[in-house]
């Protein structure tokens, strides 16, 4: 009898295609990448920006309207970083899994604290993100929180593979625990940077440096001549441990900065596949890690 | 509250509560309870105190299990030394208070819509005087000059408003407000969770037909229309139509979207309000695009308009009355390989057809006379633009009777004058996403009789508030 059903099951799982994959649909690299370590084979994952795109300046392209179309979860950044192109494609993807206040509608920053919350900001100050700053996928303790929510919601999607994604998260947890040890011993607290975007201050609050001044003169404008001359100044001045920035973003200015002040320039990936070794989060972070002790 | 509450403390929060309170007592009707009224704030703010306690713990424990490793509460130091000090950030304890800024009037994002203004303001200069200006047609295809002064214009303050209505539906309004008063451009709705790839628009909206027709006077890459559009339909475009759209995102490996409209069609050069009574204008679309390599996409795609037609717009003193087709093919190429590059080729075609009757004077004067009127007309504009960072050059040319110029009026095609034609250059600087300022030439070749009108404008276009999403 349990010889026949198991027979019987046997030959019933190739033929259902019940268990199809859940199609994810991530915004960003890094989204991908943890949703990848949360969701492994139970996932089938789509990601819209290229690693050598600007998350800032992302136009909507047709591709991304037809992954957006089949998706059963759509994954994001959040913070208004999508915001030039993610309400157009959830609209013209006509697809009601991954409407605001849907399920299918994984907003990743509903999981971090958020730093530089502005308590008033207009758009004098600059394109200033105005929910707070965006680029927390540095920050390893965050990364985890929203690992953890993906956990859940993917369960919730998929309830049937449950255990698979809560293993998974365990496995993602502790590797990211012994990361953490190895990133916190590494000598990056107490230095002193300067940084072309405000890209890095997850990064400065969870690895314990200073950013001191910014080479853009606010957020998105870039400098002006003037400006990088009384930066040179400054710069030669304070003699900073090195001035960040990201293989595509400002990468002209903080060279020729580096170059007439003697400073060094540290070319940190702004997301995993950035640079050629990034390949997932955590080589991302072993990178930016190691570009900032250099 | 919470917010006050994260600043203040309970107790002071219990003072504040007491001392509101208390006011409204002051001044509510006489005769009531004050004993019991009193009892139950006091139990009212020991139950908001306990809650708020509650609260806090909870908050406190997610920011411990939130903590790096190298110092739980790294985070805290938010504020970070800098020169310029662009933003005021706010401390952590602070983070309530941040709630207030999403919406409008200080209410959540909840209450108050997405709004946002754009300013579109120009200096006109022409070779030629205001008194030509005005009276400067298209000879065979429209009698409506453009609405322009030299000088300083206005052209209008367009006020945006969007919002879900509920899970199903999103809505969204355009109100431009012009020196002769405020319009209703476009209010429609727009589903949002319909099966199977479709969505229905209705309202007053922008019809689909072709490109350009479809975005906002702003967002055109020039301070104006080209000149087939001009010809066809007004120098605004279509304009908002009242009526429904459904369109359909098939599931295929290549993008294409097929959309049909039924419109009310007062488009006073392709219909006009009274041609009949109910809806007579019917548009059927298809819009395709693919990727080219990393940084390309194209899009191009055919659409068709048919309605009837009751127009004065043929020739002054004169009424059309008949049928109307208009059939368009649009193309775009974008090309953006970096954040600081980008280039656009865009083209469109259109043909108008037109049969009906011409009537030459009033219709109550008896010496007014009908004769037939078949008016099959094309014209197309090629338009490029290469950014480089900030800056934007872009030229156009456009031009009219490309390869079908019938005009035949009692069966005999009339001469009208030399072909129509235009072309554009301009140089736009973009110091933000918010702001930009162009400058344009135009050498305009459309009068037919061999007057040319050099034209320059500078514009500049400002925009504020909720930050529109850019289609493709
Ligand atoms: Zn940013």
């Amino acid at each position: 009898m349990r010889k026949t059903a198991i027979v019987l099951i046997a030959l019933l799982v190739p033929a259902t295609p019940a268990f199809a994959k859940v199609k994810v649909v991530a915004t960003l690299p890094w989204i991908g990448s943890v949703a990848d370590e949360i969701g492994k084979e139970q996932v089938e994952i789509t990601t819209l920006v290229k690693p050598n795109q600007d998350p800032h300046m992302v136009d909507a392209r047709p591709s991304m309207i037809l992954a957006t179309r089949k998706a059963d979860i759509l994954m994001y950044n959040g913070l208004d970083l999508e915001i030039g192109y993610l309400p157009i494609l959830i609209e013209s993807s006509r697809n009601p899994n991954i409407q605001p206040g849907k399920p299918g509608n994984f907003d990743c920053s509903h999981f971090v604290t958020v730093l530089e919350k502005p308590v008033s900001v207009d758009r004098s100050m600059g394109d200033v993100h105005p929910l707070g700053n965006p680029h927390y996928h540095y920050s390893p303790a965050r990364i985890l929180s929203v690992a953890e929510g993906m956990a859940s919601a993917l369960s919730a999607l998929d309830p049937s593979h449950a255990d698979a994604y809560k293993a998974n998260l365990a496995t993602f947890r502790e590797k990211v625990r012994a990361k953490q040890k190895e990133w916190g011993a590494l000598p990056t607290k107490g230095k002193q940077f300067v940084a072309y975007h405000k890209l890095f201050e997850y990064l400065a609050a969870d690895f314990g440096f200073t950013i001191t001044a910014y080479v853009e003169p606010k957020p998105g404008i870039p400098p002006s001549a003037a400006y990088i001359e009384h930066l040179i100044e400054a710069i030669g001045r304070s003699r900073p441990n090195g001035i960040l920035t990201t293989p595509i973003y400002g990468r002209k200015e903080v060279d020729f900065l580096a170059q007439k002040t003697g400073v060094r320039g540290v070319v940190i990936p702004h997301d995993v596949g950035a640079t050629p070794g990034a390949k997932d989060w955590f080589s991302f972070m072993d990178q930016t890690l190691s570009a900032l002790v250099k | 509250m919470a917010a006050c509450m994260h600043m203040g403390g309970p107790m002071k929060i219990r003072c504040l509560l007491v001392l509101l309170f208390s006011a409204t007592l002051v001044s509510s009707s006489f005769g009531e309870d004050v004993e019991s009224r009193l009892k139950t704030l006091e139990d009212t703010t020991k139950a908001q105190q306990q809650k708020f306690e509650e609260q806090q713990r909870l908050i406190d424990e997610l920011k411990s299990s939130l903590g790096g490793p190298s110092a739980p509460g790294a985070a805290e130091t938010a504020a970070l030394p800098t020169p310029s000090k662009p933003v005021q950030t706010a401390t952590p304890g602070q983070e309530g208070t941040t709630a207030k800024l999403t919406g409008i009037f200080g209410g959540s994002a909840m209450t108050n819509p997405y709004l946002s203004l754009v300013v579109n303001t120009f200096f006109y200069g022409s070779t030629l005087k205001q008194k030509e200006l005005d009276s400067r047609t298209v000879p065979g295809f429209t009698n409506v000059p453009v609405d322009v002064r030299k000088g300083f214009n206005f052209d209008s303050a367009e006020l945006f408003i969007f919002a879900p209505v509920d899970p199903y539906l999103t809505l969204y309004a355009n109100i431009p407000v012009t020196e002769s008063g405020t319009e209703l451009e476009e209010a429609y709705f727009v589903t949002s969770s319909l099966p199977g790839g479709l969505q229905v628009k209705g309202g007053k909206f922008k019809s689909g037909f072709g490109r350009i027709n479809g975005q906002h006077p702003h967002a055109w890459d020039f301070v104006d229309a080209p000149l087939n559009y001009r010809a066809f339909m007004g120098a605004e475009g279509m304009g908002g139509e009242k009526g429904i759209q459904v369109t359909w995102l098939p599931e295929l490996p290549i993008y294409l979207q097929l959309g049909i409209e039924a419109l009310q069609g007062e488009n006073d050069q392709l219909f006009g309000a009274d041609a009949k009574d109910g809806p007579h204008a019917f548009t059927i679309f298809a819009k395709t695009s693919m990727e080219i390599g990393d940084s390309g996409t194209i899009l191009f795609g055919p659409s068709f308009i048919k309605g009837k037609a009751n127009i004065p717009t043929v020739a002054d003193n004169t009424t059309f009355t008949g049928n109307t087709d208009l059939f368009g093919f649009e193309m775009v190429y974008k090309w953006k390989p970096s954040r600081g590059t980008g280039f656009i080729l865009q083209s469109e075609y259109l043909y108008r057809k037109q049969t009906g009757d011409l009537r030459m004077g009033d219709v109550a004067d008896p010496a007014s006379t009908v004769a037939p009127l078949t008016r099959a007309q094309d014209g197309i504009y090629v338009q490029g633009l290469y950014q480089i960072e900030r800056w934007r050059v872009g030229a156009r040319y456009d031009v009219l009777d490309l390869i079908k110029k019938d005009y035949i009026l009692s069966g005999s095609q009339q001469s009208l004058g030399k072909q129509p034609w235009r072309a554009t250059g301009a140089l736009e600087f973009n110091p933000s996403e918010f702001t930009r300022v162009r400058l344009q030439y135009t050498r305009d070749e459309s009068s037919r009789d061999g007057k040319t009108n050099n034209e320059l404008y500078l514009q500049m276009l400002l925009g504020i508030g909720a930050h529109a999403a850019h289609s493709f």
